[in-house]
């Protein structure tokens, strides 16, 4: 074995040294930056590539339209493979390369993890892909929102439903045995009180479960009107409707947004006609009303794009009108401007990407629709009127 | 033995480092990591802890499975443990940092003896299956206990020392960097030990080791101990990084992760422990900045490239598993050996 290093080896390695230890790439002044710590891989890549294809596609728009008030928006990211290590790691990275105002980030854990930075900072607003209901809290994550119902909030929009078409009803509660899952189960619980319904199960499995006839047997037993499932994005969900119809169950099984999108039930479409759920937006193959942004959408896609693609799209909207309205003020890009400039968005268009004018008063936008599946059409269809809790 | 290093004095014999040479380029690497958080971005010091938090806990791994031989498939939960442990001192008990991560490491190492006691009847994957099943009942603990934030988990404030807040990377680096160089001088002299010659004794052969008057459930309960005691440091360190715990901050994953590390890395030598917690943690990385290179000419390689980088990793971890099964561990042993005759072999 030999080793040789010759002068321009030595010169390749310093180099490579240079890009990698330094920064690399760096945006140009004026530009506004968007990073974001995006799961491309692991087992939340489908939706971290929809994301990732709704943030740029919005962002080409803006940037192809001017950017804001003369300024392009810059668009980097990397694949977390959805570890909160990765994910932070990411951040720190892209911080430490470029001047970020604005974050996207890939969940729950992540969000938490990276307040306490944020809040040090003080220089960057970020949104996510997490609904979880401990970020809807103003006080303890000023510089963080959601784009869209929490997911207390997208249960209490199923109830409102609920309570309006089946006064009384009865429920039952499923959910995974995660963070994710045990989310909104105690405030489901005291919302469905208020409204007059009964929680007459709650079943708690592991996010993973196979075999689920001990807990179908369990709603047979109990006998719900509806079913609500949280913490899950398919399995078992199937199995459970399949089984629970082979028992005469005549429940209505419920999900919340990520168990929501119309291709994950394609290959299911027997089970899943008539599977009920809370949507923040619209679908991408929606046409009633006025959707500029969808159509535009559809022009520049012509294929399906899932409901985490609109979640992406929506939220680098919001955050993009954020850093708008800061700059129109003639005000630093901080993040307290920036959030104070996002909290000033009141009956907001988006383009009919939601079917009704937002606002975001707190660090949520308590809006949703109910949509149900149609297994004949392969397609969800509202099935409600758009429901603002704010207004409840 | 080493051209030029007669020894003379058992003393000598049993040193760790035996030559001048050796003295020198471990006291300037020592001096090149004080220096780092001073001349790398917040970026390479954040991915710098993080790989000290992963030798330390790969270090114990490594005392349990690569010199004791018994394999363990719950060493993130032990993590957990200390994590938990550390997080709950801090919060409602607010004693100083330094005893909160040895009270974290203690309390570890009673779950660890706990975990540890089916190791005399079962072993092999028997035992890794007994592991696991640990990890499991911690995890249903974490999640289910009120006491210890249920599935949200814990967050926790940043280490004080003197008042000062110790929060960002740059700064929890001088905590993390002492713990991982005091944990590997430990280990290190842990082997030269009558308890880890005994720990090697009973990976080799543990009949025979019991016929030579090792007692194997004590020794086998030690060594869990041990191991376990690292992974709650570890775990506490971890805790005072990220300053959130939650029952999904260490899965199953995390676990096969520290397995991995030490099987590429090199079983049961303590360079291997280290080299495999740097190349677990780094390779991915390195990694995602070629694919960064390839941005200019591809604009969606990071897109596209991804799912690629995740494949070419397995790849390398199976090729070394392939053609050095010794880890990497032997591949540096063999250019340390090229250098020790260079210019003169050819």
């Amino acid at each position: 074995m030999t080793l040789k290093l010759s002068r321009r080896s030595a010169i390749a390695i310093a180099l490579a040294g240079t890009v990698t230890f330094g920064s690399y790439g760096a945006a140009r002044a004026q530009d506004i930056v968007l990073g974001g710590s995006i799961p491309m891989t692991g087992v939340f890549a489908f939706a971290g590539v929809a994301i990732n294809n709704g943030i740029t596609d919005y962002l080409k728009i803006v940037n192809d339209a001017g950017g804001i008030h003369g300024r392009k928006i810059k668009y980097v990211f990397e694949d977390t493979a959805y570890k909160v290590d990765t994910s932070v790691a990411v951040f720190n990275k892209l911080t430490s390369q470029e001047k970020i105002s604005l974050y996207y980030g890939d969940s729950t854990a992540f969000a938490k993890t990276i307040n306490a930075e944020l809040l040090r900072r003080a220089n960057i607003i970020m949104a996510g892909a997490s609904f979880a209901s401990e970020l809807n809290n103003p006080k303890e994550y000023p510089f963080q929102f959601i784009a869209g119902p929490d997911y207390t909030e997208m249960t209490g929009i199923l109830l409102e439903y609920i309570a309006k078409t089946t006064p009384k009803a009865k429920i039952a509660l499923v959910n995974s045995d995660t963070e994710f899952g045990r989310d909104p189960i105690a405030a489901t619980e005291k919302r469905a009180k208020e409204l007059g319904l009964t929680v007459v199960e709650k079943i708690v499995t592991p996010p993973t479960s196979v075999d689920v006839s001990t807990e179908v047997l369990k709603l047979r037993r109990a006998d719900p009107d509806y079913v609500i499932f949280h913490g899950y994005i398919l399995a078992p969900l199937p199995e459970f409707m399949s089984q629970a119809k082979q028992l005469g169950l005549k429940a209505k099984f419920m999900g919340t947004f990520w168990s929501m999108d119309n291709n994950i039930w394609a290959k299911s479409a027997d089970v899943a006609d008539g599977f009920m759920g809370v949507m923040p937006y619209r679908y991408y193959f929606d046409t009633e009303g006025k959707s500029p942004m969808l159509d535009q959408i559809r022009k520049m896609r012509p294929e399906y794009q899932s409901t985490g693609y609109i979640q992406g799209f929506l939220t680098a909207m919001l955050l993009v009108e954020a850093a708008k309205r800061t700059l129109a003020d003639k005000k630093e890009l901080t993040a307290q401007n920036m959030k104070a400039a996002l909290n000033s968005i009141k009956d907001f268009d988006t383009g009919g990407l939601i079917g009704v004018p937002i606002s975001i008063p707190g660090n949520t936008l308590p809006v949703g629709r109910v949509y149900q599946y149609d297994g004949k059409a392969q397609r969800m269809k509202p099935v409600s009127d758009w429901i603002d809790l704010t207004k409840k | 033995m080493r051209i030029g290093t007669a020894h003379e004095t058992y003393a000598q014999a049993e040193a760790l480092l035996d030559t001048n040479v050796q003295r020198f380029w471990l006291i300037a690497f020592l001096i090149l990591l004080a220096a780092f958080p001073f001349v790398a971005n917040q970026y390479w010091v954040y991915m710098a802890c993080l790989v000290g938090i992963h030798i330390v806990s790969v270090t114990g791994l490594n005392i349990l499975t690569g010199f004791t031989g018994l394999v363990s498939l719950g060493h993130a939960a032990f993590m957990a443990v200390g994590a938990y442990t550390v997080a709950t001192l801090e919060i409602r008990v607010g004693t100083p940092f330094i005893l909160n991560l040895i009270i974290g490491g203690l309390v570890t190492a009673l779950a660890g003896i706990l975990v540890g006691i089916p190791s005399l009847r079962v072993k092999g994957l028997y035992l890794a299956i007994a592991t696991i099943a640990a990890a499991v009942i911690l995890h249903f603990v974490f999640a289910n206990s009120a006491f210890l934030g249920g599935t949200r988990g814990l967050s926790m404030p940043p280490a004080t020392i003197f008042g000062y807040q110790i929060a960002r990377p740059s700064q929890v680096y001088w905590i993390i960097l002492p713990v991982a160089v005091l944990s590997i001088v430990g280990a290190a002299n842990l082997f030269r030990t009558r308890i880890g010659r005994a720990f090697i004794a009973i990976r080799d052969r543990d009949i025979s080791a019991e016929v030579l008057g090792i007692p194997l459930l004590r020794y086998k309960l030690l060594s869990f101990a041990l191991s376990s005691f690292y992974a709650g440091v570890a775990g506490g360190l971890w805790a005072y990084f990220f300053r959130v715990v939650t029952p999904e901050s260490f899965p199953l994953i995390y676990s096969i992760f520290f397995l991995a590390a030490v099987i590429v890395g090199g079983m049961g030598t303590i360079l291997g422990g280290i080299l495999g917690a740097v190349f677990m943690t780094m390779v991915p990385e390195v990694l995602k900045i070629v694919v960064g290179w390839m941005t200019p000419v591809f604009p969606n390689a990071v897109q596209f490239l991804s799912p690629v980088r995740t494949i070419v990793f397995g790849a390398l971890i199976v090729l070394f598993l392939l053609f050095e099964p010794q880890g990497l561990a032997e591949i540096w042993r063999r250019v340390r050996r090229f250098f020790h005759l260079w210019p003169f072999r050819k």
